[in-house]
Order: structure tokens, then sequence, then C-alpha cells
């Protein structure tokens, strides 16, 4: 069984989608492929994963991209202040208003 | 309820300013000490010569007394070893009580909160006069004296003379204990926090209020921008120096919703505090002008409360649960409850007549018993 | 009164604000679960998690003063969260400067014991063969005194340790005569089949413990742990009171594992743990390796039954305290330590980096140092990847610079794994590399097919959700969170 899915390039990184394959390789093999402003998953299915089930499958991957989207945006705007509070962690002051 | 201040109902002042007295009876202590001293005349059979003050609740009509203020019955409480304040004007208070284990000496009347319960509203002028009083009475209070309070207004407004106090109180008062109320604001400096902990008390515990983990809320409650976060760096300095801090969260209408959450926010964050007390409303000051804002029914928040103490004491938090009554709490709470309202303003009512806890109860301040109490108060039989 | 400001004033006044590090997980269509830098969590719709992270979320929405309170955000109202996350994070790493509290030594791999899921006794007399002598001994008590930890607990096991009970009193005796500023703890772990009275008199004057095996009611107990004589469980029994009359009621612990009897018992279990007035039980799933995997009983339930076994055990506990009874349940306990404090449970399975050699490491009867004792079971399975060296040809640095140390710590670090670097429960979980190795033949392992990790997702959403229903189980979990009481 297979299946094709269409992601718009300018609205999802390509690592977006990648990271919600991972997420489902347990359930589905995925080849990615980029054309201009689309991101193609080809997706295949075991051969006994019925077709209510497929729907499921197909269905929670698309929310899993939207999620890794969030992530994403998650990831760039903290990733800073992470560095800073994982750097005084290990360092011997504290962050605000030290001697 | 005790009367702390009275005027004299006649008196012959020579004093020129105000002092302080340690009340007696007795006369004949040695020349070299009578004068730190304020001699009660029972009548005039222990009249002796050479006492700062003489005092006394019933006339004694001798005219060659020098400084003999007739007080009111009401402050016929007074006796031997309690210290009071004369002024010349005839005014008297009583600073400290021997028999009393708690012994409260404000020190400013200034804050820079403006609380919305504040029971002592604070005022803008210059009353550093009290600083100077409370440095007095430190060389009046006996040695034996188990513990001390200090509160105000804002006590750390003072800076380092607020240090000096605490220095001085540590060095002539070696075995006391002292309580600091302060909203530990000042502590979010690390010089100032490492000056008081240079003192190196050994025990002075500093009562700090957090009235929520929403910094919003916090700082609404005291009125003042920012409180939260340099209250919450004061803390974390003073551990940082190894001091001890208490943290009191008074519960109302504006602290109730979520003072779970605080609690949790304390348990998470501050795990490190000595202890933490949940107290009662007190209907002074402020209080009553926002009563609309702040008054709830503590029968209606009780399950609320044993949540509360339920979260700090699971994490093994030493907690306390003050000013309320046995009949608006649940069981649960009581290895917590605390017998609280100090001994000059705790009474009862009508109710309490055939109640069989009484004595175990702390009762009601004096002001919510005029003012405001739960309408679920009933004897437990 | 005009002299009061309303909160409103107090509000920040833009809607602005900066997202704290945080991650998330689904729970359900509707609500996810979001955890920040030190695993403090809170559960929001979805909506509200892309709002949030949209920065449309208003500033007066109670969610928004949640994930304010639990250091999610940071606005022009407060700042304080970056300290406070900082030093949690500190207090949660402390614990790894202090690393191989746990030194297990196995003083023999005979057993009288011929349990069929056991991963290394033999049944055997040869004592030269499968007893630790005691140059090897000598030298595993130097290697376990020179760990950074201050407290060194030596654990005995086997194989039965009894066996061997000279050694037990020689190594606790040489470690106590070398121990200087260590503070040292001692631990049997036994089936109790051979307990004395003189053995018992030893462990009262040096404080010894005792860790044994209890698998649930008599008929489950000795059908999992057949012995000469088919008396395991009176043997067990028997033990557990004579530990106690001397050394104490809370002198002795036991263990169960969950074999294919154990499924639809649980209550008779848990009740047979009440009986002897045990505090708490470890509902433990059967580890892959050894004999287990050998004989095929570990694949005689999957990961499924015992979920719902575990399920099943834990609403059974939570309806016992609801009813006054005060019990536990240990694995749970741990993952809510992990949930609810900044403290480092230390166990092995849940520790990220991994705890291999640095929860706990294992010196074997013939000299041989594994990473865990589940590294050594591997090992018995020809998989001697976790093998360390030899106590009595490797100084501690090779030891514990040991590449097949030091490889499968970093390659496991969850922080660095894919789908657990961006996973919400990372800061409850654990690495496993030796688990992921046993099954997967990697040390990570592919985690959307990792059993450990489908087991423990499950776990930890579970409980999220459970604790959200109901403020009496916020309330016990949180309880059980903190070290025994």
């Amino acid at each position: 069984m297979e299946a094709n899915l269409i992601f718009d390039a300018n609205i999802y990184s390509i690592d977006a989608i990648k990271k919600a394959c991972y997420r489902n390789i347990n359930r589905f093999a995925v080849n990615i492929s980029k054309e201009e402003d689309t991101i193609n998953c080809n997706i295949t299915f075991k051969n006994t994963v019925t077709e209510s089930q497929i729907k499921i499958y197909l269905d929670d991957f698309m929310k899993e991209v939207l999620d890794q989207d969030l992530r994403e945006s998650i990831k760039k705007e903290t990733e800073g202040v992470r560095n800073l509070i994982l750097a005084h962690t290990f360092s011997k002051t504290g962050l605000i208003k030290d001697e | 309820m005790l009367k702390l201040h009275g005027s004299a109902i006649s008196h012959d002042a020579t004093l020129m300013q105000r002092g302080l007295f340690i009340v007696t009876k007795k006369s004949e202590l040695p020349r070299t000490i009578k004068s730190k001293y304020a001699l009660l005349l029972d009548n005039y059979l222990n009249y002796e010569e050479g006492y700062g003050a003489y005092i006394s609740f019933s006339e004694v009509k001798i005219s060659n007394i020098k400084n003999y203020f007739y007080l009111p019955k009401e402050m016929d409480y007074l006796g031997e070893g309690d210290i009071i304040r004369i002024e010349p004007s005839g005014r008297i208070n009583s600073l400290f009580r021997i028999n009393s284990s708690h012994n409260t000496i404000l020190l400013t009347e200034q804050c820079n909160h403006y609380c919305l319960m504040c029971s002592q509203p604070p005022k803008n002028i210059d009353d550093s006069w009290l600083m100077d009083d409370a440095m007095a009475l430190l060389d009046l209070i006996p040695r034996e004296t188990r513990n001390i309070g200090f509160s105000g207004g804002e006590p750390t407004l003072y800076g380092d003379h607020f240090i000096d106090l605490i220095n001085k109180t540590k060095l002539i008062l070696p075995n006391t204990t002292v309580d600091v109320l302060s909203n530990g604001r000042a502590f979010s400096d690390s010089i100032f926090t490492s000056k008081f902990a240079a003192i190196n008390h050994f025990d002075c515990v500093l009562g700090i209020p957090i009235y929520s983990d929403d910094p919003a809320r916090h700082d609404y409650v005291v009125q003042s921008k920012g409180a939260f976060d340099e209250t919450i760096l004061g803390i974390l300095n003073l551990k940082k120096y190894q001091q001890k801090v208490e943290i009191r969260i008074v519960i109302h209408k504006q602290t109730i919703d979520r003072l779970v959450q605080t609690c949790e926010f304390i348990a998470s964050n501050l795990l490190f505090v000595d202890h933490v007390a949940l107290m009662g409303l007190e209907m002074m000051g402020f209080t009553r002008a926002n009563l609309d804002q702040l008054w709830i029914d503590p029968f209606e928040y009780k399950d609320i409360l044993s949540e509360a103490v339920d979260v700090l004491t699971c994490y093994g938090i030493n907690t306390s649960v003050y000013n309320h009554q046995l009949c608006v709490i649940n069981d649960d709470v009581l290895p917590n409850y605390k017998k609280s309202i100090s001994d000059w303003k705790n009474e009862y009512v009508d109710q309490c007549d055939s109640c069989l806890k009484k004595s175990e109860c702390g009762g009601f301040f004096s002001s919510s018993k005029m003012y405001r109490y739960s309408d679920h108060i009933k004897a437990i039989i | 009164m005009s002299k009061f400001q309303p909160i409103e004033f107090y509000k920040n006044k833009k809607n602005e604000y900066s997202l704290l590090p945080f991650r998330f997980e689904p729970l359900s269509e509707v609500n996810y679960a979001v955890t920040n830098l030190v695993g403090e969590h809170l559960i929001i719709p979805r909506e509200t998690l892309e709002d949030f992270v949209k920065h449309k979320l208003d500033s007066s929405s109670p969610h928004y003063i949640n994930l304010r309170a639990k250091h999610f955000l940071v606005d022009d109202k407060t700042q304080i969260a970056k300290e406070l996350l900082s030093i949690k994070l500190k207090t949660k790493y402390r614990v790894l400067s202090e690393f191989t509290g746990l030194h297990i030594f196995v003083v023999s791999l005979r057993c009288e014991h011929s349990c069929p899921y056991c991963q290394v006794s033999r049944q055997s007399d040869d004592k030269i063969k499968f007893d630790m002598s005691t140059d090897i001994a000598d030298k595993s008590i130097d290697l376990a005194l020179r760990s950074p930890s201050k407290n060194i607990k030596i654990e005995f096991q086997g194989g039965e340790p009894l066996l061997n009970f000279p050694l037990i009193k020689y190594i606790v005796n040489a470690a106590k005569s070398k121990q200087k500023e260590k503070n040292l703890s001692f631990v049997i772990a036994t089936n109790l089949a051979l307990i004395t009275e003189e053995i018992l008199l030893f462990c009262k004057q040096h404080g010894i413990l005792i860790s044994t095996s209890l698998d649930g009611p008599k008929d489950i107990h000795n059908l999992n742990r057949p012995r000469p004589g088919g008396n395991s469980y009176e043997k067990a029994v028997e033990g557990i009171q004579m530990v106690r009359a001397h050394l104490g009621i809370d002198a002795v612990s036991a263990l169960m594992t969950t074999t294919k009897n154990s499924l639809g018992r649980v209550k008779e279990i848990i009740d047979e743990y009440l009986k002897f007035s045990f505090t708490g039980i470890f509902l433990r799933p059967l580890s892959p390796y050894g004999f287990a995997l050998k004989t095929k009983t570990y694949s005689a339930y999957d990961a499924n039954k015992w979920h719902d076994f575990y399920l099943e055990g834990l609403e059974y506990i939570i309806d016992l305290n609801k009813t006054g009874v005060k019990f536990r349940e240990y694995y749970t306990s741990t993952i809510l330590t992990k949930i609810f404090t900044s403290q480092e449970p230390g166990y092995v399975d849940l520790m990220s980096p991994s705890g291999i050699g640095i929860g706990a490491i294992v010196y074997n009867y013939d000299g041989l140092v594994y990473a865990s004792d589940e590294s050594r079971m591997l090992a018995e399975m020809g998989d001697t990847s976790f093998e360390l060296g030899n106590v009595l040809t490797n100084s501690y640095e090779d030891i514990f610079l040991n590449p097949k140390l030091l490889d499968p710590i970093e390659e496991s670090f969850a922080f660095s794994v894919p789908m657990c670097n961006d996973c919400a429960f990372e800061t409850y979980c654990g690495a496993d590399p030796v688990f992921h190795h046993a099954i997967y033949k990697d040390f990570v392992g592919r985690k959307p097919e990792s059993e450990f990790c489908n087991r423990n997702m499950k776990i930890f959403k579970y409980l999220i959700e459970r604790m959200d229903s109901e403020p009496y189980i916020k309330r016990l979990f949180m309880s059980w969170a903190q070290s025994n009481a």
C-alpha cells in the first residue's frame, strides 16, 4: 500500500517533515523528495495494514508535522536562553544581580 | 484585649525627653541602677528616692514625688520586669512584657509596600526615634529572654542601621532568638545580604511574605511593581548565605485562588526555607477599608487550606497554620495548627463558651471579633 | 479606595513575552503535556499551545499565568525564572559529580534455586570455578573505595551470595578497615533459604540490610522459583520474619518479577506484600536478558500485557491509599521523584546520561567488571559490550575511562538522541543503552520501535493525565515523589 502527501515547502521545513517521518518509523517507510515549492512524501505501508489504519496513520502523521513545526519555532526562539541557562548552571555565579 | 498604649490620668513629669524604664516594685535596688526603673507604687509604703519614674494604678496623693504617673486601670497588667516608654506628655507604651513569649518591637512605620491588608498602615514620616528606642530597649531586656521580634513597616529600610541593630541584639542578648518581619526585597542586594550574614546570629529568622506564585498578583497585593522578583531574589540570596527564612502567606480573597499553586511553587523553587506560615486575615488597618476585596469566610476555603498544608508537609516543609479557629478548619490541618494569636490580642465569642476545644483554640483577634469573623463559628462538643 | 491600584495596573502592559525552553507531547486529541527545562509540567489544550508559541496568548488568561508561574515564559513582569531554573538544574546535575554509589559484588554464581527466568545462576558445587576469590575481592574493594562518591553501598549478589558467606564477612571487614572518610553500607540480595542466626548476628553487628525476592502468593512464587523441596516461598516468608526479628521491620525489602504466571493476579501479589507489612512494591517486568530470553519466558507476555498488569496494580494501590492503607509502587515513585523534585533518584534504568558505571558497577565472581547488573547478564548471553575490564589486571582509570563505558554513555545521552531530544518526558526518562543493545544491537535503538520507549512513554502519559484528573491523586503522587517516608 502506498500514499502520497505533499507539503508546501514555504510553510514546512524539510527538517520538520523528516522528524515527523522518524516518529512514524514503526508504522511506515517514507521517501522524501523536494521540488521547488513542495516537499513530497511517498509513503509505503506493510501489506498487513488495513485501509482504516492507513487513514489513522496518515492523519497522525500530518498532525505530527504540525507539531514538529511548532517544535521548530520553540527551538529557534529558545536556543539562546537555553544555552545561557545551561552555561550558568555549570558556572559558579547566578544569572542576575550577582556579586 | 490588653491596652498597650495609654495616657497617664495625671502626672508630674519632669522628664525632659521620653525614657525607657523597667517596671519594678522593689524599692531597695542599688543606687547605680535605680534610674533605669519605674517604681510601681503600692501606696506610699514602698517609695524610695532615685528611681527614673514612679507609676501607680490608683492615685497616690503625695506631692513631692518627681516623675510620678498615675496610669489608667486598663494598664494594670504591667508588672515586675515589664518595660515601658514614658513620654514627657504622659503617654505610656508597653514595649516589652516579661511574661509574653512573643514580644515584637516596632522599628518603623515606613514601608516600600502598601499591602491591601496591612494591619499597620505605613506612614511616610521620619520615625527613626523608634530605632533609637529599640537600641536602648536592648539594654534593658533580660538576658534570659527566649525570643524577640522586630517588625515595621519595613525594618530593612534602615539599611546598615538595621544590620547594627541585629548585631547589637546578638552581642547583648546572646541566647535570644530573633524574628524579623521583612518583605525581603533589601536582600536582593548581595552586599547587604552578605553584611547581614556576617553578623552570624545563631537564630535569626526572616519572615518574608509571598502572596502568590503569580508575580502580577503578588505585586498587586503588596501594591508595588517588581516586588515579586526582588523578594524571591532576596530569599535566594539569604539562602545562599545560609540564613533562616520563613515564608508568610496571608490567606484572603486575593490569595486563596492560587494558594495551592503558591505552595507548589515554594516546594519546587524554595524547598530550602525553614518554615511556611499560612495565616488568617487580621481585621486591622487597611483590611477594613478593602474588606470587599479581601474577605472570604475561612469555612469556605478550608478544603483549599488542607490541600495547601498537604503540599507543603508532603515536601517536608515545616508548616504552620496561624490565626484560624478550630471549628473552621479540617482535622487534617490539626498537626500544623498553632494557637498563635498573641496573648494580648486573642479573644473568644459567645459560641465558644460551650466549646470543648476552647483551650486548644487560638480564638480571634479582637479586631476580628469586633469587625468580621466566620459565619460558621460553632462550639465543638 | 483610590489610593490602591487595581490588579490590571500590575499586569504587564504589552502582550509581549519570550518563550523559555520547553517541550511538548500530545496526551490526547485535545490536550498536550508541556514540560520545561527542569521537568515541571502543565497540561494545556493544543490550541493554547499554538497560541502560546505564536505569541498570541493573552496575558490575562489562566493558562498564561500558569505558564509564567511554572517558568515556561518570561515577560516584563518577571525575569526570575532563569535564575530559578538554573538553580534547579544545578541540583539535578550535582549527583553526577558524585558518581558510582552502588557497588555490586557477585560473591558466587552458584545457587540452589533454578528459576527459569534467572539470568545468571549456576547449579553447581564447584566453588573454585564459581566463587569469588579473596584476591579478586581485595582488588574490587580498592576500586570501590576510589569512587568519588562519599557514600559507598556494597551489595552482595549471586547466584545466591549466602553460599559464599565467609567471603561476605571477609569483604565487610576488609572494606571497613580501609574505608577512611567514606560512609559504607551493605546489602545482601538473597532468597533467604539459607539464612541463619549466625548470619543475622553478623548483619546486626555491621548494619547490613537484606534484599529478597517475593513474587507473590505461594503458588506463583514456588512456580517461578523452583528449588529442591519446592519450598522457596516458605523459606522466604520464614526468612523475612527472622530478619525482622533480628534487624527490625525495615531491614528487609523485597523485589518481585513479573512472569506469565503473575499476569491477571496483580492484586493477589500486592495483597501478599501487604500481608507481610511491606510499605510498597516494585512491579518489575522481566528483563530481556539471560535465561529469560533463552527460555522464551521473556516473550511469554508482550509489552501491552505488562502495561495492563502494571496499571491494574497501580490503580489497586491508589484505591488502597484511598481507604487509608499507605502503600506505594516504587517504579512510579522513581518517575514521580523526577516529575516533582530536583532530586535524582539514581535508578540506573531511568538515568540520562545513562546510569551505567555511574549509578552502579558490578565486580563479577571471576574478576570481570561490568557497567551494570544488566551488563553482566548480557555478557552471560555472549554480548560483552559492557565488560569494562578485570580487577586483577586493569587500573581504576582503565576501567572508568574505557570506551566501552564512555561510548554508550555519550551515544545514548537522551539530550542528543533523535526523538528523545525533543521529547517532553526526556527529563523523566533514561537512556538504558544496555537494554537497547540487548534487543536492537546498538546503544540507542529507534525509539518509535523501542519497547523501552513505548513502555515508559505510556506510563508518563498515564501518570500525568491521571493526576490531572483528580486532586487526591496529585497529592498522593506528590507524596510518593518524596524519598521514603
